[in-house]
């Protein structure tokens, strides 16, 4: 949105209110919390806010004081993937609303600010996601040999999936990709007879797949009462596991064990 | 030695934490803590099962741990708890009997023989079930402490009755 146009009244909150939230559900906050903030925001700004929250669409009916102007606007929610950078500079900036006063202007720049901040270096990510895959295989009983298996599918099944994503294809296709690419090096460990228990090292190669979020935000949400969004979720998560047991499936009946 | 064992446990569960934690981009102020987190919830969790509990209720507690903990972490390092039990619940989610229940729907659509086809609907549901409380309870073990102290964030918000109205 272009500075200049924005003006303290309801429709740049409105719009700024649905940047936000859109964010928020995308960067994979729960729909409470999703909820919870815009409400503070909103508030502090001195709006009351009606929302409907989905997975894929924001709808919001911002109304001043007076009852006299209100503004709705839907806005769809495209995913991202997990940021809780994201979600944690959001928070940040829902009490500064609340404290200090923020002006919509202010916020605009916050949320611009917030968007702009850097990922870890993809070295750093893929190295630390291999050690969580090698921690996974000592957890479920792998000696050093599979641990060093593991590390290395997790590894080449993460880059797979970062260029299938950058490459987009669908989302649970890259998933497919990623876990038929570190099932098949674990796989193959385990025809030539690598360590004691290459079985581990299979079972654990692809755990770095698995759709925490989705899954914990499912239960969170229909906790919550928000029974809609949590089924979306746990069908999402679902879904994803359904695609990591695709691609085990297939390294099976390829190397036929 | 099983001690020795448990904490080496609880250390790669902690490992793992930061592996996710890196994965979903947490602000680096809190990746030590949730090492922290995930390795409190990996020992409550192992040690548990060591006497014999089942493994829904193990997680259940490891998870109702790690929800605690995330509230005084997310008070001392400014962030929102949800960044800290997410990526250190995470090593706990049964990835593995979720892999063997897709393992077995996947069977069932080719058995023929109806004695396979009993034993591994057996095997399936057994997983699936198992897969299903254990979520459950992670869910519901982090959401707890955060429902029982939600009243302090209301609190926190009791300054702004008198706001003045921006327009």
């Amino acid at each position: 949105m272009n500075m200049k146009t924005l003006k303290e009244d309801a429709q740049s909150t409105g719009n700024l209110l649905l940047e936000i939230g859109a964010l928020l559900m995308s960067s994979g906050a729960s729909t409470h919390r999703t909820r919870v903030t815009l409400e503070r925001i909103a508030r502090g700004l001195g709006y009351g806010i009606e929302l409907l929250i989905t997975q894929r669409a924001l709808m919001l009916t911002i109304i001043e004081k007076d009852q006299q102007h209100f503004f709705s606007r839907m806005k769809r929610i495209s995913p991202h993937g997990v940021n809780f950078r994201m979600v944690s500079g959001i928070s940040h900036l829902s009490w500064n609303v609340m404290e200090e006063n923020w002006t919509v202007v202010q916020i605009w720049e916050e949320v611009k600010r917030l968007k702009s901040l850097p990922h870890y270096p993809r070295l750093v990510v893929l190295g630390l996601v291999g050690l969580a895959g090698s921690a996974f295989c000592n957890i479920f009983g792998g000696g050093f040999v599979e641990m060093t298996v593991a590390f290395i599918a997790t590894v080449a099944g993460l880059f797979i999936r970062q260029e299938a994503l950058r490459v987009k294809f669908n989302p649970y296709l890259c998933i497919f990709f990623a876990a038929f690419t570190a099932s098949f090096i674990a796989g193959l460990a385990e025809h030539f007879k690598l360590g004691a228990e290459p079985d581990k090292a299979f079972a654990t190669s692809v755990l770095f797949l698995v759709p925490g979020v989705p899954l914990i935000n499912s239960v969170t949400d229909l906790m919550d009462g928000n029974i809609q969004n949590g089924m979306v979720r746990a069908m999402n998560g679902l879904l994803i596991s359904f695609s990591i047991a695709m691609g085990l499936f297939s390294v099976k009946m390829i190397l036929n064990f | 030695m099983i001690f020795l064992e448990i904490i080496t446990k609880s250390f790669w569960a902690g490992v793992a934490a930061i592996g996710f934690a890196v994965l979903f981009n947490v602000p680096r102020r809190v990746i030590f803590p949730i090492w922290t987190l995930g390795a409190l919830g990996g020992l409550i969790k192992f040690s548990v099962m060591h006497f014999d509990i089942g493994i829904v209720f193990a997680s259940f507690l490891g998870a109702a741990a790690i929800g605690v903990a995330s509230i005084k972490m997310a008070h001392m390092r400014h962030s929102p708890p949800l960044v800290f039990s997410i990526p250190s619940v995470i090593p706990m989610v049964p990835g593995f009997f979720a892999y063997k229940m897709m393992l077995g729907l996947i069977a069932l659509a080719r058995i023929e023989n109806t004695d396979d086809y009993v034993q591994t609907l057996i095997q399936t549901v057994n997983n699936g079930t198992k897969m299903m409380f254990i979520l459950i309870s992670l869910g519901t073990g982090v959401a707890i402490p955060m429902l029982l102290t939600r009243k302090e964030s209301i609190k926190k918000s009791k300054f702004n009755k008198n706001k003045k109205v921006v327009v």
